[in-house]
């Protein structure tokens, strides 16, 4: 038993790891988007910032696994198979994206204006005000959303198991659900509870150290 | 230094700038006093093209502030520093690296980590340059020995030291000042106005003084405009105005919220009259007696100058009316409260 759940612990985190870092750099990207374009961006584009607005909303709305399998085909041509823990990394990212991009433009929205006008004020550019002030202001913040991001990766992971992905999802559902294995099910759950504790407590840690 | 001609401003439809009009020497200490919302700001932005205008002019060192393309607009920046209420300092930075920033803006390749630059050879002289002059600016503001604290460990005044060392960094012409000494309390702010008034002596820097603390005005502004709903009620040196009869108006009556009834005249001295003993003088050679029902001297820049308020009684009016005027002071008399 311990080895079934050491196999699937290990699907899972390299499943949650993956994803987690592919849609923390997508979502940032996204979010230094919405941000330079928003109501009070550096460069407010009110139809582009429509635009991105109504996707991230769009791509939030869609159950994840309904979304899985609507991605199948763009999954087989990204990562060249359709199913396993390879494959589900692509609809975890995609899925995550928009809601790390979402995390990412709460925690630039929440840096002072007035630092920005300062930064402003001595002719730094868009560039320099982004990544120099914002995101280096942010960045406590922008740790914690990361940790909030892998968590909740970590429980769509666990319906990776319908195209095959494994993990400890997969085999409290294969095991203690279907062939009514009580302690399987429950050494998962176990499990899944420890990974979130460590997840959440490397990310305050982080939090405190550069606050 | 800066040129104000008929200069409008509207948010969506509302205006918040109405046709002013004004010029900052250089070297001058000018203030923009007003009450909160009358625009003070929004007028200071306009100066560094923090906010756009849609009508008249604003020329900055000879540059017309809303023709400026990206590039020049941030070398007209660069020549002007700016210091805020709440200091808006980066907190995760310390003391050192808050003051170094502007300068490593203007650093080439400022972008690359340290150690990448020293690799290519690049960056070193600049960093001991910047090194150099952040040590010199903390020394002038006396934080030399707090340059590694963080500025969240900060008193508000050191806090607005460090903004002040930030804003001279890149050796500004012009010291825009929004509201710098509201959030600080009554010792501290008057340490940070004289510190402004040393760099406005020592360095002739032209600075623009914006806030509604009428103290403030009158204790290192040489002339100032007031402010009233967008619209400028007043402009002069802070002497004229303030001693002149209904020069602020309304904005400098606090003082006499609580006067007796009966007919209250308040008494100006100015520079030459201050130090006579006009009251007593009166007194004498009416052989009447006033109650002073109140009354400041106050300093303005750096003479004690001051007004009194006498109240006195209906029968007397033409007596001390006709003697006020024999004796050619400036007095006024004051409306019932
Ligand atoms: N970004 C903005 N959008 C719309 N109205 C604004 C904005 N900023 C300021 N105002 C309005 O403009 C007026 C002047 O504001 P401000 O310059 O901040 O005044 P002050 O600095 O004198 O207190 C106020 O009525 C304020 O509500
Ligand atoms: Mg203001």
């Amino acid at each position: 038993m311990l080895e079934a759940l050491l196999g699937a612990l290990s699907e899972t985190l390299y499943m949650v790891f993956f994803a987690t870092l592919f849609s923390s750099i997508g979502g940032f990207g996204l979010a230094i988007f919405l941000i330079l374009t928003g109501p009070h961006g550096l460069r407010p584009r009110p139809g582009i910032y429509a635009a991105l607005d109504a996707v991230v909303n769009l791509l939030r709305s869609f159950p994840f696994m309904i979304l899985m399998i609507a991605l199948i085909p763009f999954t087989r041509t990204v990562a060249g198979v359709a199913y396993g823990s390879t494959a589900a990394i692509v609809p975890l990212t995609v899925a995550a994206i928009p809601f790390m991009a979402r995390l990412v433009e709460g925690s630039l929205l929440e840096v002072d204006p007035g630092v920005v006008e300062a930064a402003r004020s001595f002719g730094a550019s868009d560039g320099q005000i982004i990544f120099q002030v914002m995101v280096r202001e942010a960045m406590p913040s922008i740790v914690l959303n990361v940790a909030v991001l892998a968590i909740a990766l970590l429980g769509y992971s666990a319906m990776a198991g319908a195209i095959g992905g494994g993990g400890l999802g997969a085999l409290a559902y294969n095991e203690g659900y279907i062939r009514f294995r009580a302690d399987m099910m429950l050494g998962a759950v176990a499990v899944l509870i420890l990974v979130v504790q460590c997840i959440q407590i490397c990310g305050n840690r982080i939090y405190k150290k550069l606050r | 230094m800066i040129e104000v001609r008929n200069l409008v401003k509207f948010y969506q439809s509302e205006p918040v700038l109405r046709d002013l009009s004004f010029s900052v020497a250089p070297g001058e200490i000018f203030g923009v006093v007003g009450q909160s919302g009358a625009g003070k700001s929004t007028l200071l932005r306009c100066f560094n093209g923090l906010e756009p205008y849609q009508s008249g002019s604003v020329q900055v060192m000879g540059r017309e502030v809303a023709r400026l393309r990206d590039k020049e607009l941030k070398e007209l920046r660069r020549d002007m520093g700016m210091i805020f209420q709440n200091f808006c300092l980066m907190n995760r930075k310390n003391v050192f690296e808050n003051v170094a920033f502007p300068l490593r803006v203007w650093e080439s390749h400022p972008a690359l980590p340290k150690r990448v630059r020293r690799f290519l050879g690049i960056g070193e002289t600049a960093d001991a340059r910047t090194r150099a002059r952040v040590m010199e600016l903390l020394e002038l503001v006396g934080l030399a020995d707090k340059r590694f604290e963080r500025v969240q460990n900060l008193s508000g005044g050191q806090k607005q030291r460090v903004g002040i060392a930030r804003a001279l960094a890149l050796n500004p012409k012009i010291l825009l000042c929004d509201e710098a000494t509201s959030a600080l309390d009554p010792g501290t702010t008057l340490d940070i106005l004289q510190l402004l008034q040393d760099i406005n002596a020592h360095f002739r820097l032209t600075l623009v003084v914006v806030t509604h603390q009428m103290e403030v005005v009158k204790r290192i502004c040489h002339r100032l405009l007031l402010l009233d709903k967008g619209a400028g009620l007043r402009l002069g040196r802070t002497e004229d105005l303030f001693l002149s009869p209904g020069g602020m108006g309304r904005f400098a009556d606090e003082e006499y919220a609580r006067l007796p009834s009966g007919v209250n005249i308040r008494l100006l001295f100015p520079r030459e009259i201050a130090r006579q003993a006009v009251i007593a003088a009166m007194a004498r050679d009416l052989g009447l007696s006033f109650p002073i029902v109140g009354g400041k001297l106050e300093h303005y820049i750096d003479d004690v100058l001051g007004f009194l308020i006498i109240n006195v009684p209906e029968e007397n009016l033409d007596t001390v009316y006709g003697y006020l005027r024999e004796k050619n002071l400036r007095w006024e008399a004051l409306d019932d409260a």
